[in-house]
C-alpha cells in the first residue's frame, strides 16, 4: 500500500480491530517505511486516549456551582 | 422540604449524598461533558439534567456502582441523548466528498505542508491538562457537527461503531470516513494551536 491517505484511513479501523488480513499486512508494510504515518498513528492515539475516562479536571466557577445547587435544591424541595 | 429525609431502613439510599453532588462531582462531570460537546452552555445543561435524573431515579440506585460512577453513567446517557436529538436535524448530504484531500497530493501522499511534524516528548509529559483540553475543545468545536458527534461518541467509553451508527443514523462506511476526517482535522489543529508548530 503506497497511499498515506489510505493508510491513515485504516489506522482507525485497526484501532477497533476491524482490518481484514490483507489490509493489516498492507498497513504494517506502509508504517514500516513511512515515518509521517507512524507519527499520525502515535499522535492521534495520544489525543484520542486523552478523551477517554473521567480524568478531565475542570474547576467550575463558583457562580455555575451555585446555579446548579439552587436548581437541584428547588427540585429536591418539591 | 418533604420526602428527602433519609430513612434509616433504606441502606442503599444512605450511600447517596445528593446534598454533596454539586460540590463533589459538578466540576468533573462538566469537564467530561465539555470535552465532548464543546459548548459551555450545553455542557452545563447536561450536568444539570444529570443531577435532576439522578435525584428522580435515586430509588433505583442499588449501590453496585459507586455514587460517582453511577452519576457518570447517567451523564453519558445524557450526552448520547443530546447527540441523538441534534442528529435529527442533520443533513447527511452536507458531508462533502474528498474533504480529506486537502492533506494529500494526487498520489495519496502527504503534502509537504500537511505532513505530521514531530511532537516529541510532549506526549509523555503533556504538561497542564487544562490547557490541552481547552485547545482540544476549541478544535473539536471547529469540526463539522457530525464529525464532532462521531468522534466524541467513539471516545465516550464503551460505544462501538455499531452503537454509534445506530444513534446517529449513519452507515458503517460513513462512520469510518467521518472518523478519518475528524482525526486529520484535529491532529493539525492541535499541532498548530497546542504545540504551536508551524
Amino acid at each position: 500500500m503506497k497511499s498515506c491517505k489510505k493508510a491513515t484511513f485504516l489506522i482507525s479501523k485497526k484501532e477497533e480491530g476491524k482490518l481484514t488480513s490483507s489490509e493489516a499486512i498492507g498497513l504494517a508494510w506502509h508504517l514500516s517505511v513511512c515515518s509521517f504515518c507512524r507519527s499520525f498513528e502515535r499522535q492521534t492515539s495520544f489525543f484520542s486516549s486523552k478523551m477517554k475516562g473521567d480524568k478531565v479536571e475542570y474547576n467550575l466557577p463558583d457562580e455555575t456551582k451555585t446555579r446548579l445547587k439552587e436548581s437541584l435544591r428547588k427540585l429536591m424541595d418539591r | 422540604m418533604k420526602n428527602i429525609s433519609i430513612k434509616k431502613e433504606e441502606p442503599t439510599a444512605i450511600r447517596l449524598q445528593p446534598d454533596r453532588w454539586v460540590e463533589n462531582y459538578a466540576s468533573q462531570l462538566f469537564g467530561y461533558t465539555f470535552a465532548r460537546v464543546a459548548d459551555e452552555q450545553h455542557a452545563e445543561d447536561i450536568v444539570q439534567s444529570t443531577f435532576f435524573s439522578a435525584w428522580k431515579g435515586r430509588e433505583g440506585y442499588n449501590g453496585e456502582a459507586s455514587e460517582k460512577n453511577w452519576l457518570f453513567a447517567i451523564c453519558k446517557n445524557k450526552i448520547i441523548d443530546y447527540y441523538r436529538d441534534r442528529s435529527r436535524n442533520r443533513d447527511i448530504n452536507s458531508e462533502s466528498k474528498g474533504e480529506e484531500d486537502i492533506y494529500f497530493d494526487h498520489t495519496g501522499h502527504w503534502t509537504e505542508e500537511a505532513a505530521p511534524k514531530e511532537w516529541g516528548a510532549v506526549m509523555e509529559h503533556p504538561g497542564e491538562d487544562r490547557e490541552f483540553y481547552e485547545v482540544l475543545a476549541r478544535c473539536t468545536a471547529k469540526l463539522k457537527l457530525i464529525q464532532q458527534q462521531v468522534f466524541s461518541l467513539k471516545y465516550l467509553d464503551d460505544l462501538d461503531a455499531e452503537q454509534i451508527c445506530e444513534a446517529l443514523k449513519i452507515t458503517q462506511s460513513n462512520y469510518w470516513v467521518l472518523i478519518h476526517r475528524a482525526k486529520l482535522h484535529l491532529r493539525v489543529c492541535l499541532e498548530k494551536n497546542w504545540l504551536h508548530l508551524k
